[in-house]
């Protein structure tokens, strides 16, 4: 049986030497100010994101340079398996499929809202990836699909048939995706869980713990949404919720839930588990936007935090890989974001709030 | 060149009429790194306050970036201002020249907008190309598509007046329609589109009056090649997106002599109010400090006093006199270009404090007889020096990449040094054409060295190694006590790791190693001379932390703490000193074994190759041994280069360099953005 030196050791030298080399906060202050959205992908001419600038100068199209970033991250992962041990592969695999889940539910939102919802499919259609991530899924037969027993039957060879199937006539009784993708969602995280319980016991531990984080901020996130825009009974929220989560037991999820006041709930929970985050919690937010911004900014802090432990702690365990993995999806939601607010003209404060 | 530059403070008042005129001195110049206003703290002056500019510093490197963010957009970097614009700076106009920035962006918008929208065209043929090429159509094999596939084909008629509107309602789908005929007023169409737009594709048909028609096969046949059909399309819309992204960088480059005009005026008055955020002012006078060399005081002197007519009031204060404002002086390297890649090296480590030795002129010959050793090669030197010269070839004139030009340099002195060792060492690509000049390092290494040479084995490398790390041990000893003797630090001087006492124990320690060494390892000096080398130095250290105490608690407390605790706390401290002494200096030499160590794998990978090479026939053997040399050119000479970085870093600076100095950066024309 390898040990964790031979394992990790090659890897952990190349993703610390990777981990240097993404965006300071610096540069994204620097994107922040930039005074239009061709300053800002000028800025990034200079590196790995050089091919966004090419794109949007040669077809004007941002979303576009997206779906480029969004390939580059999908190849990421393939790369790096290629350098791992086969212990840890299926977990890679594992976070490899959030992006075909992802992809498959922009599919079916695109079909969704062309035969249920009788909306123009406009040009939405472009921007899903048809390459395969890892299973074979026809997106082009899905977008095109006639019903939901059409979708079920492309996707017959891989894990989504069985759950497409399963949820479409709720879907279409409803008139909303949410269980079906609450599913894919479940269906993800227990697929991620099954990887890690088949790492060995240093490695199931951090994993456990990084994964178990982001379930907690996945749970609170949703719990967030559910309060604001829809008004469920508290046991159908509880069957959303994921298993799993590190932090946050089903009583705190109750309480969440049930409270007038999430912030002071989180505030607790934050005090409790992070008392070093806890001066973020006196910062006034007045406002419900403001609030829900601030929530989102301790769950990253959180996020960041975890990641810096495993960075600061034992080094050759799978949580570098996981760690590099938060990191990038960081960045590149960083840049996400900023593209995106350069267009719409977003006041300098409110972009560097988001990041 | 061997200390930093010496520097002087400038407290200077002017009369507030004169103030853009002395500001524009001061730039010209670009000598001065000024106080900021809060440091400026002079006694009875509480009245003063801060400058306020014209236009605001923020708000002209606001319009300055953007300009800077179109001129990027087609790889232009605006050049940095000359005096020439200086001398002719204009006040910016902010609200006019973002008003005419607006209009750029707008019409820049505006194409970008066509593109996107040629985009989607474009992306909507490439769905029903990746249709016909999945599923497969062309009319002259097929007269319908698929089954499976998500196009749906429909032939009909309908009025010639209508094919435009068609055309028109179309735009939004992913639809394709062709003309195949005209007959009698009516023209013969072929419309391809997905079927999941059936039913907007049938609205948009019943609208233009489309009547469908069964067309002979041999209509359809005459459209032969579909395929082809929409790769032109495709073709002819890429063209139009070419030529549009073409508008983008026709429109920047129409208005770059306005762009750069505007930048650099933008850049100077940026510059200038951003020497007067420095600046303090009354009702009539303006007062400003900030330091620059020695050496530079004369010529601004001049130049202020020219600026001002003058009416000026200036006083000088030397570094480290108690005039002088603040204690936080700036310090300037002092080296010729040459040192330039060791400099960087120096400053990538920290910047010296004011006043202390600058080690960048011994850093060069250290660091180039370290990677000599450990790849001495002339051959491969010589690989390394010819790649370092053709980069730096093609980065001269690159401003902005100074730090790989700095690089190439090191790369061409290391090449060099290699070549220099290699001659010493009679190493050519790992072949021995010529005589060594000193030593036969690779007959030594492979176990064939000649008898008569002064060095016989590696244990001979590996003593030439360790004198090498006394040398520079001893260097470095020496430069802290320099340092220590100008900052009039005694009681460091003498009693410290690097002091007196601590250089005391090591050369003790490196004469009765060496006394064993000559004695077989047999014998150790009389227990005298161990004495007075070891001993007592290490005694006289234990006054150390007695010292320390008695002048804490005469500066600070009353305390009385109890006697035997001091005694042992000064007692532990000792201990603890004496053991970091001996293991760090021990640890520190023998890190030297490195040098020889990489210099002996660099031998062994040479020999490797050559033996591989030699059960090799024919022209593999040449391409082993050109690999061979690559590889170790590449990987070793990568490892050299670090090892002596390292080398350098922790065995050499660590005894004297303390890294904490504040670079100085006078705000000049040059200044960095």
């Amino acid at each position: 049986m390898a040990g964790p030196l031979s394992k990790y050791a090659f890897i952990n030298a190349k993703l610390r030497a990777r981990i240097s080399k993404i965006l300071p906060d610096e540069m994204f202050a620097q994107l922040a100010k930039a005074p239009s959205l061709e300053a800002a992908l000028a800025l990034l001419r200079e590196g790995p994101f050089a091919s966004l600038e090419q794109i949007y100068a040669s077809t004007g199209d941002l979303k576009l340079a997206e779906l480029e970033l969004l390939k580059d991250e999908i190849e990421l992962y393939r790369g790096l398996r290629d350098y791992l041990h086969a212990d840890t592969k299926p977990l890679v695999d594992a976070l490899l499929s959030r992006f075909e889940i992802d992809n498959l539910k922009n599919a079916i939102r695109i079909y969704f809202d062309r035969k249920i919802r009788k909306r123009a499919v406009d040009t939405s259609t472009h921007y899903v990836l048809h390459d395969r991530i890892i299973h074979a899924i026809p997106i082009d037969i899905i977008v095109n699909a006639d019903s939901f027993d059409e979708i079920a039957r492309v996707c017959g060879a891989t894990p989504y048939g069985r759950i497409v199937s399963k949820y479409s006539h709720i879907v279409e009784s409803e008139g909303s995706l949410f269980r079906m993708e609450v599913a894919l969602d479940h269906h993800y995280y227990d697929d991620l869980l099954g990887a890690i319980d088949r790492l060995d016991r240093r490695d199931r531990q951090v994993a456990l713990r990084l994964i178990g984080v982001e379930i907690d901020l996945q749970n609170i996130s949703w719990i967030i949404r559910l309060r604001k825009f829809y008004d469920l009974p508290l046991e159908a929220v509880l069957t959303t919720i994921v298993p799993g989560g590190f932090n946050l037991n089903k009583t705190t999820i109750e309480e969440l839930y049930r409270a007038q006041n999430v912030t002071a709930v989180l505030q607790r929970f934050v005090e409790g588990k992070y008392p070093g985050l806890s001066a973020l919690m006196s910062s006034p937010a007045s406002s419900s936007t403001s609030r829900l911004m601030l929530i989102r900014r301790i769950l990253d802090e959180i996020r960041r935090h975890e990641v810096q432990r495993i960075l600061g702690g034992y080094p050759f365990t799978v949580g570098i890989l996981l760690a590099y993995f938060l990191l990038k999806a960081d960045e590149l939601k960083k840049i996400r974001m900023v593209l995106n607010a350069k267009p719409m003209d977003r006041p300098l404060e409110r972009i560097e709030s988001m990041l | 060149m061997i200390f930093t530059t010496q520097m002087t403070q400038l407290f200077a008042v002017v009369l507030g009429r004169d103030k853009e005129r002395v500001t524009e001195a001061l730039l010209r110049e670009g000598v001065m790194q000024f106080l900021s206003t809060s440091e400026i703290d002079v006694e009875h002056l509480d009245s003063l306050s801060a400058v306020k500019p014209e236009v605001s510093l923020t708000e002209l490197a606001e319009v300055r970036q953007r300009v800077e963010g179109v001129l990027y957009t087609v790889g232009i970097v605006p050049t940095r201002p000359q005096e020439f614009d200086l001398n002719n700076r204009v006040a910016v106009d902010l609200a006019q020249e973002t008003a005419r920035l607006d209009r750029i962006d707008g019409q820049r918008d505006s194409i970008r907008e066509r593109q996107r929208s040629l985009q989607q065209e474009i992306l909507k043929l490439e769905d029903i190309r990746r249709q016909v090429d999945l599923y497969g159509i062309d009319l002259g094999a097929l007269a319908t598509p698929a089954q499976q596939s998500m196009l749906a084909m429909r032939t009909g008629r309908i009025a010639a007046s209508q094919v435009k509107n068609l055309e028109k309602e179309l735009k939004g789908l992913p639809a394709l329609h062709m003309v195949l005929g005209q007959q009698d007023g009516a023209t013969h169409c072929l419309l391809l589109s997905m079927k999941r737009d059936r039913e907007q594709i049938e609205k948009i048909l019943a609208g233009v009056g489309w009547t469908s028609v069964e067309l002979p096969k041999e209509t359809l046949s005459a459209r032969q090649g579909l395929f082809q059909e929409i790769s032109e399309k495709l073709e002819a819309l890429g063209a139009e997106q070419k030529e549009l992204q073409a508008q983008v960088a026709d429109l920047v480059k129409k208005e770059e002599p306005y762009l750069n005009t505007l930048w650099v005026n933008l850049r100077v008055n940026e510059l200038c109010a951003r020497i007067q955020s420095s600046f303090k002012s009354s009702s009539r006078t303006v007062i400003f400090a900030g330091w620059l060399a020695s050496s530079k005081k004369e010529r601004l002197s001049v130049k202020i006093m020219e600026a001002s007519e003058g009416r000026c009031y200036l006083e000088w204060h030397e570094a480290g006199s108690e005039e002088a404002i603040g204690e936080d002086i700036p310090v300037a390297f002092n080296n010729p270009k040459a040192l330039a890649p060791f400099q960087m090296l120096v400053s990538n480590f920290g910047v010296p404090q004011y006043g202390t030795i600058d080690p960048t002129p011994f850093v060069m010959p250290v660091y180039l007889a370290m990677f000599g050793l450990m790849f001495a090669d002339a051959g491969q030197g010589l690989v390394l020096a010819v790649l370092g010269a053709l980069g730096a070839w093609r980065l001269k004139r690159n401003e902005a990449k100074q730090g790989l030009y700095n690089l190439s340099w090191l790369i061409i002195w290391c090449g060099l040094s290699a070549m220099f060792f290699g001659v010493l060492f009679g190493s050519y690509f790992g072949m021995a054409p010529i005589q060594p000049l000193w030593f036969d390092f690779h007959g030594i290494v492979a176990g064939h060295a000649e008898t008569s040479s002064v060095v016989k084995d590696v244990y001979d490398i590996l003593s030439i190694t360790i004198y090498f790390g006394i040398t520079v041990i001893v260097l470095g000893l020496l430069f802290n006590w320099i340092n220590l003797i100008r900052g009039r630090q005694w009681m460091e001087l003498l009693f410290n790791k690097g002091g007196v006492l601590g250089g005391w124990i090591y050369g003790g320690g490196v004469y009765i190693a060496s006394y064993m060494v000559g004695h077989n390892y047999k014998e150790f000096p009389p227990g005298r001379t161990i004495f007075l080398l070891v001993g007592l130095p290490a005694l006289l250290l234990f006054i150390k932390e007695p010292y320390h105490y008695f002048r804490h608690r005469r500066g600070y407390g009353n305390e009385n703490p109890n006697p035997v605790f001091i005694l042992l706390t000064a007692l532990m401290e000792w201990i603890v000193e004496l053991l970091e002494i001996f293991s760090g200096y021990l640890s520190n030499t023998l890190s030297f074994m490195r040098v020889a160590g990489l210099g002996i794998a660099h031998v062994c990978l040479m020999i490797s190759f050559f033996t591989l090479a030699e059960m090799t026939p024919g022209i593999f053997s040449i391409l082993i041994l050109i690999f061979g040399n690559a590889l170790v050119i590449g990987l070793e000479g990568l490892s050299a280069a670090i090892q002596a970085l390292r080398l350098n870093y922790y065995e050499f600076f660590t005894k004297f360099f303390h890294g904490t100095g504040r670079l100085y950066t006078p705000v000049s024309l040059n200044s960095e953005l």
